[in-house]
């Protein structure tokens, strides 16, 4: 009974392999091991470019109910 | 465009793409509001039961009649409480929301049919529920970190590949031509968790291996559920969070790359140095031990990225909250990662096995690392989820102080009494009962220790707490409802 087990856990591991291998095939194919600067700058977008902050620690704000006005 | 819509559609592998059109992050984060806010308030819940047994467990080590008088709170069954609810109650839940909304935002998708993710929450949770309940009633495995009864494996099950599942469909509507460093970890870390938990499951709880195999597979687990699914996730938030709330790329997107796939392969081999000293060939543990000396390869990698985006930028720790609770877990990651190739080493090994060296660097691990980096994502994520800001600055400056001084402290300290410990119990002229008696003062600090974690966890639940219940401000639907304050606008300019 247990080589049944065994076979599926030999299989699974083999699968996971495979896909490992493939995901490196496949990133190399589309251009993704090539142009690292452009990797590295795609979470920034227009909206938050760049040399924008996007977090800070909360401030008391002017009046309850609005937002933190700018200065 | 709207063809994708259906959940039909979203499954059939022959859906294009290109039929969702790429959105904005506002819409996105609204999109995994209602998931994300059920797992995240899940997480926070079991980070305060998880801390319960905690304190029980540490205090029952150094005075061994507290609360002595109930069975269901007996150390055995406290600390494996503890254990199971921080570990798949509170990570595993805040690492799911961390997950799914960072693919999303990295995909630049929208979450597609966001009510099933609720249905995961809800699984998963009874799950978790039923198994430490499990637990202190006496049904543990007693195998580690697969402690759970075997009954709740079937619900953890379909709440894991609800959340897998859905992840990967949102990564396949991406609308970006590049894949982030961060989507490889956080994919791989989807793939790989089922792989090891099936694979312990069946070759240990329902068809268990014969002999010295068991043990094996039981660390190979158990190390991998760190080094495979905790590690991977911490590290898509890190690679995310520093340069995005810096507003400056990655030192060297080419170091992330290579870390990520020597990670892929190094790490996996590593779980067997829990046996050096065992009834295991000689040849796996030298295979152990070489895969984790081969780790210092990835870790530095990560390492000199890590801190070297930070460099010119120091001052912005001051200003962001995730940036403090994420460069620390980072910081820690290095300083972890580089120990416990070290423990490794037979020489080293003979020292620290079997005493609380092993519990303080594991301790580094899970909470120095990845829970201050969850910490972290969670203080970006959920004003972003709720549109609101979070009520106090002052709390958030308390949970950081205390999380940070408490596990600095409990590592350090636990370290060098488990460092004391292995050396007396290498010498047979000292007692055993000796050796035990030295280790008090180290167990007392331990549990000072965490009471100050403890008193941080507090000050994030009333936080989270106050946050839900505050009003919206009139007009919050910008993406990031946040203005930039002076002293902000000063740090980004350093």
């Amino acid at each position: 009974m247990e080589w049944i087990f065994y076979t599926f856990a030999f299989l699974v591991a083999a699968a996971i392999s495979g896909t490992a291998v493939y995901a490196l095939y496949w990133s190399s194919k589309h251009g993704q091991l090539r142009d690292f600067e452009r990797g590295a700058a795609s979470i920034f977008d227009e909206h938050e470019p760049v040399g924008q902050m996007t977090d800070h620690f909360p401030v008391k704000r002017r009046k309850p109910g609005t937002l933190n006005p700018e200065p | 465009m709207a063809s994708a819509s259906s959940l039909a559609a979203s499954l059939n592998p022959a859906t294009p793409p290109d039929t969702v059109a790429r959105a904005e992050l506002s819409e996105i984060d609204a999109s995994t509001r209602w998931p994300a806010i059920v797992f995240l308030l899940s997480a926070l819940v079991w980070l305060l039961v998880g801390t319960v047994f905690a304190l029980i467990s540490s205090i029952k080590l150094h005075t061994p009649g507290f609360l002595g008088g109930y069975e269901w709170l007996t150390f055995g069954r406290a600390r494996t409480a503890h254990l199971n609810a921080v570990v798949y109650g509170w990570s595993t839940n805040v690492a799911f929301a961390v997950a799914f909304w960072l693919m999303a935002r990295l995909s630049r998708a929208k979450l597609r049919h966001a009510g099933v993710l609720v249905i995961a929450a809800c699984f998963w949770n009874l799950g978790v529920t039923l198994g430490v309940i499990g637990i202190l009633a006496g049904d543990s495995t007693s195998i580690e970190w697969l402690e759970m009864p075997s009954y709740v494996t079937p619900l953890l099950f379909v709440a894991y590949a609800l959340v897998g599942a859905w992840t990967v469909i949102t990564f396949r509507f991406r609308q970006v031509e590049h894949i982030y460093v961060s989507q490889l970890y956080l994919l791989a870390a989807l793939f790989w968790f089922p792989w090891l938990y099936s694979i312990a499951q069946i070759m240990i709880i329902f068809e268990p291996a014969r002999g010295t195999v068991l043990a094996l597979v039981n660390w190979w687990f158990a190390h991998n559920v760190l080094g495979l699914w905790f590690t991977p996730i911490g590290l898509a938030a890190a690679y995310y969070f520093i340069p995005k709330v810096l507003g400056k790329p990655i030192h060297s997107y080419y170091l992330s790359v290579l870390g990520f796939w020597s990670l892929a392969i190094f790490y996996n081999w590593a779980g067997v140095h829990h046996l050096i000293g065992g009834p295991v060939p000689a040849w796996v543990i030298s295979a152990g031990i070489a895969a984790s000396l081969m780790m210092v390869i990835p870790v530095v990698v990560t390492a000199i990225n890590h801190h070297l985006t930070m460099v010119g930028s120091f001052g912005a720790l001051r200003s962001s909250p995730t940036l403090r609770f994420v460069v620390f877990g980072a910081v820690n990651y290095t300083v972890v990662s580089l120990i416990g190739s070290t423990m490794a080493i037979r020489s080293v090994n003979e020292i620290t096995h079997f005493t609380h060296f092993t519990v303080a660097h594991a301790h580094q691990g899970m909470y120095a690392f990845f829970t201050m980096v969850m910490f972290g994502a969670v203080y970006y994520i959920l004003p972003r989820l709720l549109l609101k800001e979070w009520p106090s600055a002052a709390l958030i400056r308390t949970h950081f102080w205390a999380a940070a001084i408490g596990v600095t402290l409990y590592w350090i300290d636990l370290s060098i009494g488990g460092w004391i410990q292995g050396m007396e119990m290498n010498n047979a002229n000292v007692a055993f009962l000796d050796v035990v008696r030295h280790t008090i003062p180290f167990l007392l600090v331990r549990s000072g220790a965490g009471i100050i974690m403890t008193i941080g966890h507090l000050a994030f639940a009333v936080n989270v707490v106050w946050m839900l219940c505050a009003r919206r401000p009139a007009g919050a639907t910008a993406p990031t409802l946040f203005h930039k304050p002076p002293a902000m606008r000063a740090a980004s300019a350093r």
